[in-house]
C-alpha cells in the first residue's frame, strides 16, 4: 500500500465547500437536497445549495464567526442544518453536531466542552434548552434558528433566523460584488489539513469525547467507499439518521458531496417510513433494529391476512430462503429454481420491497450491532443487496465492509479500501485508515490512550480474522470476562443471541467474576402485545404484560433455546444462562440506561438494579425494586414493582468431544 | 411607575376589546327541565373564554345555543353585532362559528387530510358540477384549499397521519384532527367542547399549547368547556361558571377561584 494515497489528504477538492463549489459547476441543475414541506417534496439543485450556503456563510461571518470557531448544530435532518454544516466549514469554523433529543444538561455539556460560541438549531425546543442552561453556557454568544414558530416573543438580541440571515446576505450580495468574492476567498483559504467536523462519541464508555476529523481525511475515506460501492450522481438517499452520528455525516453528507447524489430529508421523524416509500432510495443504511422492527411488522400483518395469502407468502418466502441468496451472490442455480423465484418476485418479493420502500435499493448497509443470520438472510433472499460494515467515529466510519457477492452474516467483511487492520495480542482490533481521526478535542491523554505507538487506532473491540480474511467481532474487549470456574463470558454475544428473538427487545447479561450467567430482559411490546391479543391475554401496561406468567413461560423457552445453542459452542458452553428475570420497565436513554444510540450501559444497569442482580444470585424467587424514571418533559417519578425470577433450563455440554476432535 | 404603566396597558386593552358575542337572558327548557335560565355573558374578540361548571350545569347546552343547534325559549344572542332570532347550525357556521364536540365527531373512514378539507366546504365557491369536473377553476380552488389545510396540518404537527383514516387513530390525535377541521373554517369564534377530556397529561399539555397558539397565530376567539380546572385557570382570560342552569360567577380566573359560590358548587355544601 502506498502511504501517500492511503493516509493523508489528496490533491484537488480537499474540503467540502470546495466540493460543493465544484458540484455547483459540474452538475448545477441536478438535485442535491430534497425536503418534504407542506406535503410536497421541495428540491434544491447543487447550484441552489451553493448559493444558499454562501449566503448563509456570509451571514454567519457578519455574526462574528472566525476561523477555528466551534459552531454547534442541533436538530432533525433539515436541509438548512446541512447548509449550516457547510457554511461553517466555508468560514473555516468547525461544526459540532449535537444529538437533537439530548436533554438540556447533556447538550450543555457538549457545548461547554467544545467551547461553542454560536449554536445553529432547528426550533423553539432547542432554543429553550440552550436558554435554560444559559448559566452554564457563558461563552455562547449567538443562537441561530430555522423554524420561527413559538419564538416570536423571545428577546431577539442574541437570536437570529436562518431565513433572515440569508435574506440580508442576498441584499448585500446584490449590492456589493466584493461580498461574494470574500466568501470565495474564504473557501480558497481552507485546506485538507483543516478540522472539518467534530463528532461527539456516543459515550458508551464514560463521558462523550469530541472526535476531530480532518477535511482531507474525510474526503479521502468517502472517495474510497463511493468507488467501492460504485455510487454516482444518479443515486439517492434518505437522510433520517441523527445529524450528530458519524453514520449520517459520512453516508449522507460526505458521500453525497463526493459522488454528487441527492439526499432527501423526511418531513418529520414520524413520517420517515412513508417518505422512504415516496423517495425510494438507492443507497440505504439502517441499524439492525430497524430491519428487525420492519420484519416484525410485516410478520404481524401477515398473521392477520387471509389464509390463501398467508399460504402464498409462506411458500414463496421458503423459495426465497432456499435460492434467493444464491441468486443474489451470482452462484449457479438450476433453471426451475430461477423460474420459481422469478414468479415469487412478481407475486411477493417486489410488492413487499415496494411496501417497505426498498424497491430501488442497490446497496444497503447495516452496522452498529450484530445482526441475526435469519434476519440478515431474509432481506438478502428477497433480492436486496444488504451488507454489513464495521466502523467507528474515530475511523470516520468504515473499518471493514463486505464486498458485493461475498457476504456472510456472522462476519463484518474484509478491511475497507486503504484500511490497514491488525489484531493485537490482547485480541483487540486495531486499524489505520484514510479517514482516521486527528485527536480528541482537549483530551490529549485520551488520544494517546486510544492510539498505539506506531499510529494504529485501538477500537476496544475484540475480534478474530476468519481464514478467508473476514473480520469477526465478538464483544467489547473490556467486557469479555470470566466466570468463577474460569469459563469465557462474552456478555454481548449472549445478549445478541437473546435479542434475535422478536419477543425480546433488550437483554443485559451478568456473569463476570460470578458463579454463573444471569440475564435481565425487556420484552418487545409490539411483538408480545400482538401475541397477547391473539391469545386473549389482557393487560393494562407494559409492567403488567412483562410480569404475566404466560409471558414468562414463553421467554423461558427462548432462554432455553439460547442455552441449547450455547451448549454446542465449545468456547461458550460454560456460559449458559442459569437464571433470568423480565424487567418491569423498558430500558430508556432518558434514564441513562441506554446510550443515545440505544446501546445498553451494562455497568450502569447493574448498579441501578443492584437489588435485582443480588436476587438473581442469592436464589430468591422474587425481588422488590423501585427506580426513579425521567418522563419526556424532564420531570421525575418513581416506578416500584415486584419482579419474579426464574431458573432457566440448561444443557449438558454434549458437543465437547466432537469439538476436541476437530481442534 | 410600573403600576401606572400597567394601568394604562389595562385601559388600552379594554378599549381594544370589542365584544364579539353577547348572550342576553337566555333560557332553554326541555319539557319541564330548565337547562338554562336567564344566562347573560359576553365574549370579547381575541380572548379565550372558558365555560365551566359541574356535570349537568348546562355548559354544552350553552354551546349548542350559540351555534344554533338549540333554540333558546327566550333571550337574545348577538354575534358580530347581528342579533339572531332563529338560526340553523349551518347559518352559524357560515357566519364564522366553528366547533368541536365532546365525543369526537369525525368521518371515521376518511383520512385526516380529507376530514380537514371538509372544514373548507363552506369556503368553496364553485358548485357541485364544477367540482365533479375537477378542472380549471375548480382545480385551482382545490389547490388553494389544500394549501390552507396543509398549513393547519403543519401547525398541529400531524404530518405523519395525513393519509391515515381517522378511525385508526388514537383518541388524542382524533381530537387534534377535529380541532384542525374546525380551524379549516377560518372561524371568528371557535367553540371547543371539552377538548381535553380523556387525555393523559402529555396530550393535555400539547393541546393547551395548540389552543394558545391558535389564539395567537390565527387570532381566533375561543370559547371552551373544560373540566380540568388547572387547564382552565392557566389558559383562559375570563371564566363563566354555571350551576344547574344558572350563572353563578363570571370573571378572571383569580376572581372565580376566590368566589365562595364556585367553591361550594365544586366542593359541595351541606344543605
Amino acid at each position: 500500500m502506498n502511504a501517500s494515497n492511503g493516509f493523508g489528504p489528496r490533491p484537488g477538492n480537499d474540503t467540502f465547500p470546495k466540493l460543493l463549489r465544484a458540484n455547483a459547476q459540474v452538475r448545477a441543475k441536478r438535485p442535491a437536497m430534497r425536503c418534504k414541506d407542506r406535503g410536497i417534496w421541495q428540491t434544491w439543485t447543487w447550484e441552489d445549495v451553493y448559493e444558499n450556503v454562501s449566503l448563509f456563510a456570509y451571514g454567519l461571518k457578519a455574526l462574528g464567526v472566525a476561523r477555528g470557531d466551534k459552531i454547534a448544530i442541533a436538530g432533525a435532518n433539515r436541509p438548512r442544518l446541512y447548509w449550516a454544516i457547510c457554511a461553517a466549514q466555508m468560514l473555516g469554523a468547525v461544526p459540532v453536531p449535537v444529538y437533537a433529543d439530548a436533554v438540556a444538561s447533556e447538550l450543555a455539556y457538549v457545548l461547554q466542552n467544545a467551547d461553542v460560541r454560536i449554536a445553529i438549531v432547528q426550533d423553539q425546543e432547542q432554543v429553550d434548552k440552550l436558554l435554560g442552561e444559559s448559566e452554564q453556557l457563558g461563552q455562547l454568544q449567538q443562537i441561530v434558528y430555522d423554524e420561527e414558530r413559538g419564538l416570536e416573543d423571545y428577546d431577539h438580541t442574541r437570536l437570529h433566523a436562518i431565513s433572515a440571515l440569508i435574506a440580508e446576505s442576498r441584499d448585500i450580495f446584490a449590492g456589493e460584488p466584493g461580498a461574494r468574492a470574500a466568501i470565495e476567498a474564504e473557501i480558497d483559504a481552507g485546506g485538507g489539513g483543516d478540522i472539518s467536523i467534530m463528532l461527539y462519541t456516543s459515550g458508551t464508555t464514560g463521558r462523550s469525547k469530541g472526535v476531530m476529523l480532518s477535511a482531507g481525511g474525510c474526503i479521502s475515506a468517502a472517495t474510497d467507499t463511493v468507488a467501492f460501492d460504485k455510487l454516482t450522481e444518479a443515486d439517492e438517499t434518505l437522510a433520517y439518521l441523527p445529524l450528530a452520528w458519524v453514520g449520517d455525516h459520512y453516508l449522507n453528507y460526505a458521500q453525497s458531496f463526493v459522488a454528487g447524489f441527492c439526499m432527501a430529508c423526511p418531513e418529520s421523524a414520524e413520517t420517515a417510513q412513508q417518505d422512504l416509500r415516496e423517495i425510494g432510495p438507492t443507497f440505504y443504511f439502517a441499524p439492525p433494529r430497524v430491519f428487525e422492527s420492519l420484519l416484525t411488522r410485516v410478520m404481524i400483518r401477515m398473521e392477520d391476512a387471509s389464509a390463501p395469502k398467508r399460504w402464498l407468502f409462506r411458500h414463496f418466502i421458503d423459495v426465497a430462503r432456499q435460492w434467493g441468496e444464491k441468486i443474489l451472490n451470482g452462484k449457479q442455480v438450476p433453471l426451475h429454481a430461477r423460474l420459481h423465484y422469478g414468479l415469487g418476485k412478481i407475486l411477493i418479493y417486489a410488492p413487499l420491497l415496494n411496501v417497505l420502500g426498498f424497491s430501488r435499493i442497490r446497496v444497503a448497509y447495516t452496522a452498529g450491532e450484530a445482526i441475526g443470520s435469519d434476519l440478515f438472510s431474509f432481506y438478502r433472499s428477497l433480492g436486496m443487496n444488504l451488507k454489513q460494515l464495521y466502523g467507528q467515529t474515530e475511523a470516520f466510519l468504515y473499518v471493514t465492509c463486505q464486498k458485493d457477492g461475498d457476504i456472510r452474516s456472522e462476519t463484518v467483511g474484509p478491511p475497507a479500501p486503504n484500511v490497514d487492520i491488525r489484531i493485537a495480542d490482547s485480541g483487540e482490533v486495531q486499524f489505520r485508515s484514510p479517514g482516521m481521526f486527528v485527536a480528541y478535542y482537549k483530551e490529549d491523554a485520551k488520544t494517546a490512550e486510544a492510539m498505539t505507538q506506531d499510529g494504529y487506532v485501538k477500537t476496544g473491540d475484540a475480534g478474530i480474522f476468519d481464514t478467508d480474511g473476514h473480520l469477526r467481532i465478538i464483544d467489547r474487549a473490556a467486557d469479555v470476562g470470566k466466570l468463577d470456574d474460569g469459563s469465557l463470558f462474552a456478555p454481548k454475544y449472549i445478549e445478541n443471541k437473546l435479542k434475535f428473538f422478536p419477543n425480546i427487545k433488550e437483554a443485559v447479561g451478568f456473569g463476570h467474576d460470578r458463579a454463573f450467567v444471569a440475564a435481565m430482559l425487556n420484552i418487545d411490546l409490539t411483538a408480545v402485545g400482538n401475541w397477547a391479543e391473539r391469545n386473549n391475554i389482557s393487560y393494562g401496561s407494559y409492567q403488567e404484560l412483562a410480569g404475566h406468567p404466560q409471558v414468562y413461560e414463553m421467554i423461558a423457552d427462548h432462554v432455553a433455546s439460547v442455552n441449547e445453542s450455547l451448549s454446542r459452542d465449545r468456547f461458550m458452553a460454560g456460559a449458559q444462562i442459569r437464571r433470568f428475570l423480565i424487567l418491569h420497565k423498558e430500558l430508556d436513554a432518558d434514564d441513562g440506561e441506554l446510550t443515545r444510540t440505544q446501546k445498553v450501559r451494562r455497568s450502569f444497569v447493574g448498579e441501578r438494579y443492584a437489588p435485582l442482580v443480588e436476587a438473581l444470585y442469592n436464589g430468591s424467587e422474587e425481588a422488590d425494586i423501585s427506580t426513579e424514571v425521567t418522563f419526556e418533559d424532564g420531570r421525575k417519578g418513581v416506578i416500584a414493582a415486584r419482579v419474579k425470577i426464574r431458573d432457566a433450563r440448561t444443557f449438558a455440554v454434549e458437543a465437547a468431544p466432537v469439538a476436541e476432535q476437530v481442534a | 411607575m410600573s403600576a401606572l404603566a400597567e394601568m394604562l396597558q389595562g385601559e388600552v386593552a379594554r378599549a381594544a376589546a370589542e365584544t364579539l358575542l353577547t348572550v342576553e337572558n337566555v333560557s332553554l327548557t326541555f319539557g319541564g327541565v330548565r337547562a338554562l335560565s336567564d344566562i347573560s355573558f359576553d365574549i370579547r374578540k381575541g380572548e379565550i373564554r372558558a365555560i365551566i361548571g359541574p356535570n349537568g350545569a348546562g355548559k354544552t347546552s350553552m354551546l349548542n345555543c350559540i351555534n344554533g343547534f338549540y333554540h333558546p325559549r327566550s333571550g337574545r344572542i348577538t354575534f358580530k353585532g347581528k342579533t339572531r332570532q332563529r338560526m340553523r347550525p349551518y347559518e352559524a357556521a357560515s357566519q364564522g362559528i366553528a366547533r368541536t364536540f365532546q365525543n369526537v365527531a369525525l368521518f371515521k373512514g376518511m383520512t385526516t387530510l380529507d376530514n380537514i378539507l371538509t372544514g373548507r366546504t363552506l369556503k368553496m365557491n364553485r358548485n357541485f358540477f364544477w367540482q365533479l369536473l375537477r378542472h380549471g377553476p375548480a382545480m385551482r380552488e382545490e389547490i388553494e384549499h389544500r394549501i390552507y389545510c396543509e398549513d393547519i396540518i403543519d401547525f398541529l404537527e400531524i404530518e405523519h397521519i395525513r393519509k391515515t383514516p381517522v378511525g385508526k387513530l388514537p383518541y388524542g390525535l382524533q381530537k387534534r384532527v377535529e380541532l384542525g377541521r374546525a380551524l379549516a373554517m377560518q372561524p371568528d369564534l371557535l367553540l371547543l367542547d371539552e377538548p381535553m377530556a380523556g387525555m393523559n397529561l402529555e396530550e393535555k399539555e400539547d393541546m393547551c399549547r395548540f389552543i394558545l397558539d391558535v389564539n395567537r397565530h390565527f387570532r381566533t376567539t375561543i370559547a371552551l368547556i373544560e373540566h380540568d380546572m388547572g387547564v382552565v385557570m392557566d389558559i383562559s382570560d375570563r371564566v363563566v361558571v354555571l350551576e344547574y342552569g344558572h350563572k353563578i360567577a363570571d370573571g378572571t380566573p383569580d376572581e372565580v377561584k376566590a368566589d365562595q359560590r364556585v367553591i361550594d358548587a365544586y366542593l359541595g355544601v351541606s344543605h
